[in-house]
Parts: structure tokens; C-alpha cells; sequence
């Protein structure tokens, strides 16, 4: 059997102003899969992703990761973090860092690495998402697509279990999308674990194992790949119709 | 940017030299001297010496002529202290003391010898007595009667033309004596004091403190009818004051601490002789050319400059008045002076003040130095004001709420509540607050770095310290935890601390026996109660803190394991009536019991509006369909959400409203002569001194290199003169930093969201994200903003002029004064800080271009 990396049981989010934005909802992600979850804006895909990491805590239900809880309050929530990496719709770069201190950030003082090292480590991932001529700029003079790869390299650089991705490419021009598609693309190749919401229909197909479609704070269908050109559930159909109108 | 190809490039330096310089060009700022010596010169000059006898007394007399007597009987005579001459001497005897009053001078000596001289007579008249003894000090009563004291405590008295001996009922050595009126002084060895209140007639002893039962009291003075002085060979100084209205000057003696010995009680200088100026203005003079000019009698004991050198003793101080006097001391010496003794600053006479350029000659000393001291406290205010700054706004944007304190770390809040806080407070009882500050922190660090040890590396955290309270045990710890804070630990003795509902009952009955508010139960009348605190400050403290713990105990105590909303039955209801029977009473209830009578128009406006106000406020509390509620139970009910406060928050709210809502004038005035923090932290800073001084005296032959350094860093931070350079920085400092806090907590709140998050989500801490993301984001963007308030302190600092510093602004009050060249003077001080402030502007343009983050900010053509 394959090994579980993420495993979401039961989950609920009531937000406290009575939001009730995920109704218990349940998957799991095997280590080296990708998972995309799409559906419509408050449809609460990207509440599952944000409790996945804590950076929202979750009502009710558990998460596991390798097989421990890190919902509990006890559980050291930095830890945790530190082995899920993940990916901002907004890039969320430190912007008075150039960007390899950006990515040498978290291993300096999160892995406590010397700044020799972490730079060298560092180097590696730039390469993976083809940044490398551009270590010492600031994020504000990047385009947005670099910006985006930067992100995922510095996600990438704490070599975590599994990658969230917060619709990567929602705040990018069409033209630029292609580059960070690109890179998300090969490392769904390589074997990274990563669970991606986007509203990238094409995209979810290409490159994830499989997908979760969500409405309304329920799973309202979920399989390989392939259900976005057979899609089971009405609704589900007509998401994807109306996506094909907007493009 | 190519650090390498530049002369000098800051950040070619490597990190721990540039903090190591940084830190010592701070240091070397707060150590400076604020004056050099070089500005003063001795205001005594040497009179031609005559011969190489020692001269051991003086005195000036009526007609303001100064006499000089010596040994081998040699008599000098100073006609108005300017012309000098020898007289001629009916004994060849040492003379060794002599006094004057309106009719006669007298001078003694040696063998018994006596003589005297009247105003209108030109000789001097010897009066020898028939037993020889040596006399050591001679003066005259009110009836013109001479008095002299000699060893074994003999007191012979010369009247009528006999000397007669005074049973004295001591055998000590007696060293002075002296007459104010009919009350007479005379002290001795072995820290002897007698004294007479009928013209010498009977002498009896005075009480004087037990330290210096074995000095030997050198010379003891009168300054008219409310101050005595006194001095031992060992260098102490005592005082005598009036004591209330019954008890006369010469009772009551005690031992001064001498505040620029550090509160020592002894100069250590072996003392020769005193003279008192004024009722606090005292001369000392002493062995190997001691000169000591204190003008608060005592407190500040200042050693003046001599113009020469050597090592006389000094053995007697002469007064004309407070300005013009001599001293005399061995080997011939004289010394003359027109400034009290005092060391005159140098060039203050023969300029041409019309004359600008002269003017400025003369007063640009004054102001650079009004300009450094300025620099000085505005540096310091500056730092201290940005670090508390920094802490607070930090403490301000902490979402720390106490739901997570409960929820999330029950384990580290009960290490806190019921470890470390008790163990502190015992360690303060038993050893003082010094090892009770020492014990918290060290406390808290030793629990937070043991709890990041066991948790190192660890996915599921053990709780805190590797304790975990099992999920059905934690809801009772809690109540218990609130009970614990409701009523303390009431153990017995010093091991008991109180809770906060005996804190609120004893600080309220405390402030009640104030009886503040008339005999009435209007509101309006109990006004008087908001000065409560500065009544009894401590116990304010107290109420305070008894309010947050009863807040928190009533909370943990009722608390069902959920952490949400309270909701209290008819809690609306409750609220309305208590501000409806608030304003009945203000209204019908009448302080001058003249019935309910409305006697004024504005009387009645007052009552309208506030029945004005209470409808208002009725209206906003209840639910809008008032016929509803008087169904529905449910809408009285008072929903509040008690786990949301975030006690950090609250603490440094606190702390910002009370600085930006006070006025800085009375802050420094308050701090500085109310708190007298200076003083305090003079106190703390010289204790420390001290303990420093005995660990480099363990030190062996480093001793020797540190405990000068530690002298001169003590000195100039702690020593004489540094309260209000100190209450001034503290003063400046707090008050900054409650601005720079909100300014830098609205740069913190313009940081997006998402950073902290991204921070958070690659595994940083909270205080992490903080230090490396958010803060140095927010300090670029409120540079600007930090800018104005550092331009605003040093503008505000003109403000410490009122707690006697002497910055800019006084030494500008001073030059006025001196010199009455108002507009010159103001003129030169506005330019002086203007250059201060706009270079301290341009500092921080210059900042803001180097700091600007690439590719951010406002950018696109002109």
C-alpha cells in the first residue's frame, strides 16, 4: 500500500462570525501525488488548504501528516510548518530581501543552517525553477511570474513532505502563467506531494493525480484526472460549463 | 552596489566589530564631561609672604581690617585686607586662636597667653593668666567677657579683671568655642559637644550622634539663630537646625551624608577649620592645601582650586562677608579672595557686550556647552524611547488573547502564576526587590530554555516542560487557578500573597479614610476622589492589579471548557439601571440639602442633558422593539466575550494613554521632582558602582586598570549633579516611546497580512516572523513618521530646562541674565537647534534613500 502523507478526517470550519465554510470533508493525499482541489470562490477550497497548515484553525475533525496529529493544541505548530511548504495566490515575498536571502531565510533560522550552506541549498532550488540569474534582485523588481517561482523555490528549499498551493496563478497575467505551470508541472514529475487549488481547469487536469471538486463546503466529487471531461455530478457540470464561458 | 572597490564601505566590516563601535561611540557620548575643568581658575591669590612662621588663625574685625596670627606670636595686620604689615607683638608665645566683636579683638595662645587690642587703642595688651596652660580657643559673650578653652576640659573665663575657671564636668581636650548672643558652643574630643544658654555661665553636654564618639570635633560655628555646623579632624560634618519651634539651634546634631562622597559620612581629609557664609553655605579648609566650598550645607561638598602648590596645611578660614575673606596655613601662607572661595569661571569680566562679535566670544562656550548637554539627554531619549517603542508596539499588536493563554499554554501560564510569580515575590520579601527582578528573569529563562530543550525537534510538544495536563484535569485547573487569584495564597507571614478581592477591598477602604467626596451620593461630588491615586500610589497600584486578577479569577472560575461568548441573564437591564439611578441621583439629590430646587438655567440644561444622554444610551443598549422585550427575556441578555482581551495589549494601552494624554512639562516636572527618579537611579547606579568596584578589587592587578574606568563611567552617569541629567533622559525616553509606539504600530498594521502568514508557513515563530519580517518592513515604512518624533524630541527636550538640566535652552535663560542681550542670545539659541534638527533631518532623508526596498514605493516619470 502506498504511504499516506496528509490525511484529512471529518474536517470542519466555522468561521466566528457563524461562516460555516467547510461541512466536513474528508481525503487523503500518497506520498508523490497531486491533488488539485477546484470549485467555485467560497466554496471553501482554500479554508481546507490554510487548515492543513494552521494557519487556520480548524473546528472540528483532525489532520495528520505522516500519521501524527498536528491539529492539537500541544502539537509545535512552527515544526509542522516547517515541513509543509506552501504557495501564496499574492507570492508573499519578503519584499526588503533579495531573493536568495529570501529562500536562505528559513533555512538560516528555521533549520539553523549555516549561511554558507543555506545558500548553497538555496542555489539548488533557484536552479529547479530556472531563477538562478536573478539571486541578488528584490522582489519588486521581478515580473510576477518570477515572483511566483521564487515562491515555490523558497517553499521548495525547506524540502517538505508536501507543497500547498494557494491558486498560483489567479494573480497573474495569461502570458506568465505558463513559466510557473511549467515549474509546477515538473515537480509533479519529480514526485513532490502537493495539494493545489486553482481555478486552472486545463492546468488541474494536466498535472494532478487526482481532483477534488468542492462545493459548499462539501466534496461534491472526486476522482482521477479524468472526471473534468466526464463529470459525474450536475454540479460539477455546470462549474465546468461556466468556466468555459469566462475563457 | 560593490562594497569591495570603495575606501571605506560600513559593510565591509564585519558585524560583531561594527555593534562593538557602534556601542562605544554611544558610551563615549554618555561619558563626556559636560564641563572641563580648564574653565575655572582659583579665585584665591597668594598675599606676599612675610615670613615662614606657620600662621594658624585669623580674623577680620569690625572696620573690616584682617588679622593674621602666628607662631612665635608673629601678629600681621591687612588694612582693609589689602595692605599688609607687620605689628608688633607683645609675646613671642604661638597665638593659636583669636575672635573680635564690636569692641575688642582678642587672640591666645601657648603658655597662657592672652592679649588684646581696642578699636581705638594702637597696641596690643597682654592679659596673661597665672596657670600656663595651652589654649586652643578663645571667643567673647554678649557681656564682653573672654572665654577660653584649653585640654582636660578647662574653661577659664576673664571677668572683672580675674580669670576664673568654669567647671566644665568633662576632662576631654576642648578645641573650640564659640558665642552666638548669650548661647554658646564648645566641642572637643571624643565627639564632645557642650553647650550654654545663659553667656557661659554653666555648660552642659549635648547629645551628638554615635558615630563620632571618638572624632575629634576641630572647630564648631554658629550662622545666626537656626543653623549650626560642626567638623572632626576625620572629615565628617555635623549640622544642627532648629528643630520644630521649641528646641534652639545646638541641641539636636546629626552626622551629614555627604552626597558627593557617595551618602559616605566623611571627606576623609583631615579637617583644620570651618566657616560659615550663609545657612548653607559652607568653607572648609584642611591638611596638604584643602579648600571645600559646599553651598548646601553639606549635601555637595565642592574642593576648590588653589593658585599654589604644596603641601600646607590650611589652619584658618576668615570671613569680611560671604565674598571677601582670608585663609592662612603654614609657612607664611595667606590667601586672599573676593568670590566666596569660590573658583571663578574664566574671561566673565572687561568684555564689550554691545560689541556682537565679543559677545558671541564670550557666550559660545556657554552655548556648546547648553548644545552637548542637549545632544546628550536628546541621544538617550531617542534610544530609550525607540526600544520601549519598539516593545510596546510589539506588545500592542501581540495577539496573545487570554483564550490562547488558557487554552493553548494552561502549562506555561500555571508555571507563571504558580512558580515564578510566587517565587519572586518571596525572593523580593526576603532579599530585597534587586534579587526579586534578578530571580523573574532568571526564572523565566531557565523555564524557557529547559522547555526549548525538551521540546527540541519535537513534532507533538509534550506541553510545557514536558508536562501535559490530560484534557479532563484542565478545566478544574483552571478554576482552580482563578480561585488562586481571587483570594491569593494565604499562607502565613511573608509567604502570604494576597488575591484580588482583599487587593480591591483594602486599596477602596484605604481610599475611602481619604473622605474625598462630601457627605452625599452624587456622583459629581465624589470628583475629588480622581486624585485618589496620587494619595497613596502604592495602593492604586494595588487596586489596579486587584481589578485585573478578580477580572481574570471570576473568568477562570466560571469558566465550562468552551472559551467563547459569556452571556449574562438580564445583564442589560442591570447596566440600564445602575445609569439610570445615577443620574436619578445626580438630579434629584441635592449636596447643599436645599431640597431638589433648580436654581439656575444651566442647572436646568445640565439636568436635560442628562436625562439627554441616558435615553440615548438606553436606546443604544436595548433591542428596538421595546414591546418585544417585554416579552422576550432573551433581549435583557448581556453578551460579552471575556476570553478576547489581550492582556499585553491592555498593558501597553495603559501605558501610551497616560503619556500622550499628560503634557510633557508636568511629566518632567512630575518625574524629576515628584517620582525624584533621578535620584533613585543616581542611588541604584552607585550601589551597582560599588558592587562593581568590590568584584575588580578581587581582580588582583586588573584592578588597577578597571577601577578607574568604573570611577569615571560612574561618575559621570551617577555622580554629583546627574539627577536631572538622568530624570531628563527618563523623562524624554517614556514620553517618546509612546508615540514611536503607535507610529510604529501603524507601520506594523500596513504590513500586509500575508507576510506574517508566508513567515509563519516556512516554520518561523511568531517573534521570529516579527524580528525578521515584519519590523524590518515597518520600521522603513515608518521612518518618515519616526523622523518627525525624533525631530519633535529634541525640540521638546528645551522642556528639561525646567528640572534645573541645564541644555540649551537654560544656558540660553543663564547668557540672558548675564549678559541682557535678549534678542542675540534667543537668536543664537533657535540657530543652534536648528542646525541640531536639520542635520538630524537630513540624517534621516539620507536613511530613508538607503533603506528604500528596490521596486516598492511610488514610482513613474514625472
Amino acid at each position: 500500500m502506498e504511504e499516506i502523507v496528509l490525511d484529512i478526517e471529518n474536517l470542519e470550519k466555522i468561521y466566528p462570525g457563524g461562516v460555516h465554510a467547510v461541512r466536513g470533508i474528508s481525503f487523503n493525499v500518497k506520498k508523490g501525488e497531486s491533488v488539485a482541489i477546484i470549485g467555485s470562490s467560497g466554496s471553501g477550497k482554500s479554508t481546507v488548504l490554510r487548515c492543513i497548515n494552521r494557519l487556520i484553525e480548524p473546528t472540528k475533525g483532525t489532520i495528520k501528516l505522516n500519521n501524527q496529529i498536528i491539529n492539537n493544541p500541544m502539537a509545535d505548530v512552527n515544526d509542522i510548518r516547517s515541513k509543509i511548504g506552501m504557495v501564496f495566490q499574492s507570492f508573499e515575498l519578503f519584499s526588503h530581501l533579495t531573493v536568495l536571502d529570501n529562500i536562505t531565510l528559513g533555512l538560516r533560522h528555521v533549520r539553523g543552517m549555516k549561511k554558507e550552506e543555506a545558500e548553497k541549498s538555496a542555489l539548488k532550488v533557484l536552479e529547479r525553477v530556472d531563477m538562478l540569474d536573478r539571486t541578488k534582485a528584490f522582489p519588486g523588481n521581478l515580473s510576477g511570474g518570477q515572483k511566483q517561482r521564487v515562491a515555490i523555490a523558497r517553499a521548495l528549499a525547506m524540502h517538505p513532505d508536501v507543497i500547498l498551493f494557494d491558486e498560483p496563478t489567479s494573480a497573474l497575467d495569461p502570458e506568465l502563467i505558463g513559466s510557473v505551470l511549467q515549474t509546477i508541472r515538473s515537480l509533479a514529475d519529480e514526485g513532490m506531494t502537493m495539494v493545489i487549488v486553482t481555478h486552472e481547469i486545463n492546468f488541474a487536469r494536466d498535472v494532478a493525480d487526482r481532483i477534488i471538486y468542492m462545493d459548499k463546503g462539501v466534496i461534491a466529487e472526486q476522482g482521477p484526472s479524468e472526471i473534468i471531461e466526464s463529470p459525474k455530478s450536475e454540479r460539477l457540470k455546470q462549474f465546468l460549463s461556466s468556466m468555459n464561458e469566462e475563457k | 552596489m560593490n562594497h569591495e572597490n570603495r575606501i571605506f564601505s560600513w559593510k565591509g566590516i564585519p558585524r560583531s566589530s561594527r555593534i562593538i563601535i557602534i556601542t562605544t561611540m554611544i558610551i563615549v557620548v554618555l561619558i563626556t564631561p559636560n564641563l572641563a575643568e580648564g574653565y575655572y581658575e582659583s579665585s584665591w591669590e597668594q598675599v606676599e609672604k612675610r615670613s615662614e612662621n606657620n600662621y594658624n588663625s585669623a580674623i577680620i574685625d569690625e572696620n573690616g581690617d584682617a588679622w593674621v596670627f602666628g607662631d612665635n606670636g608673629e601678629i600681621i595686620f591687612g588694612d582693609k585686607i589689602e595692605q599688609w604689615m607687620n605689628f608688633e607683638s607683645p609675646t613671642n608665645e604661638n597665638l593659636v586662636t583669636a575672635y573680635a566683636n564690636n569692641e575688642r579683638i582678642v587672640a591666645a595662645g601657648n603658655n597662657g597667653v592672652v592679649i588684646y587690642k581696642e578699636y581705638n587703642s594702637e597696641e596690643w595688651v597682654e592679659i596673661k593668666m597665672e596657670t600656663q596652660i595651652d589654649i586652643n580657643s578663645i571667643s567673647m559673650n554678649s557681656n564682653d567677657e573672654i572665654f577660653v578653652v584649653s585640654d582636660n576640659g578647662a574653661i577659664w573665663c576673664f571677668k572683672q579683671d580675674n580669670w576664673i575657671e568654669i567647671e566644665s564636668l568633662v576632662s576631654e581636650k576642648l578645641n573650640d568655642i564659640v558665642f552666638e548672643g548669650e548661647r554658646g558652643l564648645i566641642s572637643g574630643s571624643s565627639g564632645l559637644i557642650l553647650g550654654s544658654e545663659n553667656n557661659g555661665e554653666n555648660w552642659e553636654i549635648r547629645d551628638t550622634p554615635n558615630e563620632v564618639a571618638s572624632s575629634d570635633i576641630i572647630s564648631i560655628d554658629f550662622y545666626g539663630i537656626n543653623r549650626g555646623y560642626a567638623i572632626t579632624s576625620s572629615g565628617e560634618i555635623l549640622k544642627s537646625t532648629q528643630e520644630e519651634l521649641t528646641t534652639t539651634v545646638g541641641y539636636n546634631w546629626y552626622l551629614k551624608e555627604i552626597e558627593s562622597e557617595n551618602q559616605s559620612t566623611s571627606l576623609d581629609i583631615n579637617l583644620t577649620s570651618l566657616e560659615v557664609l550663609s545657612t548653607t553655605k559652607i568653607l572648609l579648609s584642611g591638611d596638604n592645601g584643602y579648600i571645600a566650598l559646599s553651598k548646601d550645607g553639606g549635601n555637595i561638598v565642592t574642593p576648590q582650586l588653589l593658585s599654589i602648590e604644596g603641601d600646607f596645611s590650611i589652619n584658618d578660614i576668615a570671613m569680611k562677608n560671604a565674598f571677601v575673606g582670608i585663609i592662612v596655613g603654614d609657612n607664611g601662607t595667606i590667601l586672599y579672595t573676593e568670590n566666596g572661595g569660590e573658583d571663578s569661571a574664566v574671561g566673565f569680566e572687561i568684555i564689550d557686550l554691545s560689541d556682537f562679535s565679543e559677545f558671541v566670544d564670550f557666550t559660545k562656550d556657554n552655548l556648546l556647552e547648553g548644545l552637548k548637554a542637549t545632544v546628550k539627554i536628546v541621544i538617550f531619549g531617542i534610544l530609550l524611547g525607540f526600544f520601549i517603542g519598539i516593545a510596546l508596539a510589539m506588545c500592542k499588536t501581540a495577539p496573545t488573547t487570554l483564550k490562547q493563554m488558557i487554552e493553548g499554554d494552561l502549562e506555561r501560564t500555571l508555571t507563571l502564576f504558580w512558580i515564578i510569580i510566587p517565587s519572586t515575590l518571596f525572593c523580593t520579601r526576603i532579599y530585597g526587590s534587586g534579587l526579586g527582578i534578578l530571580s523573574l528573569s532568571g526564572l523565566i529563562i531557565l523555564f524557557s530554555l529547559l522547555n526549548y530543550y525538551i521540546n527540541k525537534n519535537k513534532i507533538e510538544k509534550e506541553g510545557f516542560l514536558g508536562i501535559s495536563i490530560p484534557n479532563r484535569h484542565r478545566n478544574n485547573l483552571i478554576r482552580i487557578l482563578g480561585l488562586t487569584l481571587l483570594i491569593g495564597m494565604p499562607l502565613i507571614g511573608k509567604w502570604e500573597i494576597k488575591g484580588g478581592i482583599e487587593l480591591i477591598y483594602t486599596a477602596i477602604s484605604e481610599f475611602y479614610n481619604f473622605h474625598l467626596g462630601s457627605n452625599t451620593f452624587k456622583l459629581s461630588a465624589q470628583i475629588a476622589y480622581i486624585f485618589a491615586p496620587i494619595g497613596n500610589p502604592s495602593e492604586f497600584m494595588r487596586l489596579i492589579l486587584g481589578v485585573g486578577l478578580t477580572y481574570l479569577g471570576l473568568l477562570f472560575l466560571t469558566t465550562n471548557g468552551t472559551f467563547s461568548k459569556k452571556k449574562i441573564p438580564y445583564g442589560k437591564l442591570v447596566l440600564i439601571s445602575i445609569l439610570w439611578v445615577i443620574i436619578l441621583t445626580e438630579i434629584f439629590v441635592d449636596s447643599d440639602s436645599s431640597g431638589d430646587k433648580i436654581t439656575s438655567w444651566f442647572d436646568l440644561g445640565w439636568r436635560l442633558f442628562l436625562v439627554l444622554i441616558g435615553l440615548l444610551v438606553t436606546k443604544r443598549i436595548l433591542p428596538k422593539e421595546i414591546k418585544s422585550v417585554l416579552k422576550n427575556s432573551n433581549d435583557y441578555t448581556l453578551t460579552i466575550e471575556p476570553w478576547k482581551i489581550r492582556p499585553l495589549q491592555t498593558i501597553a494601552t495603559l501605558y501610551t494613554d497616560f503619556f500622550r494624554n499628560t503634557p510633557l512639562l508636568v511629566q518632567f516636572m512630575f518625574i524629576h521632582f515628584g517620582l525624584q527618579l533621578g535620584k533613585h537611579i543616581q542611588n541604584i547606579g552607585l550601589d551597582l558602582t560599588s558592587d562593581l568596584i568590590a568584584i575588580s578589587s578581587l581582580l588582583g592587578p586588573l584592578d588597577s586598570l578597571l577601577h578607574p574606568i568604573i570611577d569615571y563611567i560612574s561618575g559621570s552617569l551617577f555622580g554629583p549633579g546627574k539627577r536631572s541629567y538622568l530624570s531628563a533622559i527618563f523623562a524624554l525616553g517614556l514620553n517618546s516611546a509612546a508615540y514611536q509606539c503607535e507610529t510604529i504600530r501603524g507601520a506594523i498594521a500596513a504590513i500586509p497580512s500575508g507576510q506574517m502568514e508566508a513567515g509563519r508557513s516556512i516554520g518561523l515563530t511568531y517573534m521570529g516572523t516579527m524580528r525578521l519580517i515584519i519590523l524590518p518592513q515597518a520600521i522603513r515604512i515608518c521612518i518618515p513618521p519616526l523622523g518627525n518624533e525624533m525631530v519633535n524630541l529634541v525640540l521638546n527636550s528645551s522642556l528639561a530646562s525646567v528640572i534645573a538640566y541645564t541644555e540649551l535652552t537654560r544656558q540660553g535663560k543663564l547668557v540672558v541674565a548675564i549678559t541682557f542681550q535678549i534678542f542675540w542670545t534667543w537668536g543664537m539659541v533657535m540657530i543652534a537647534y536648528f542646525v541640531v534638527t536639520w542635520s538630524l533631518a537630513l540624517l534621516l532623508r539620507r536613511l530613508e534613500e538607503k533603506t528604500r526596498i528596490p521596486g516598492l514605493g511610488i514610482s513613474g516619470g514625472n
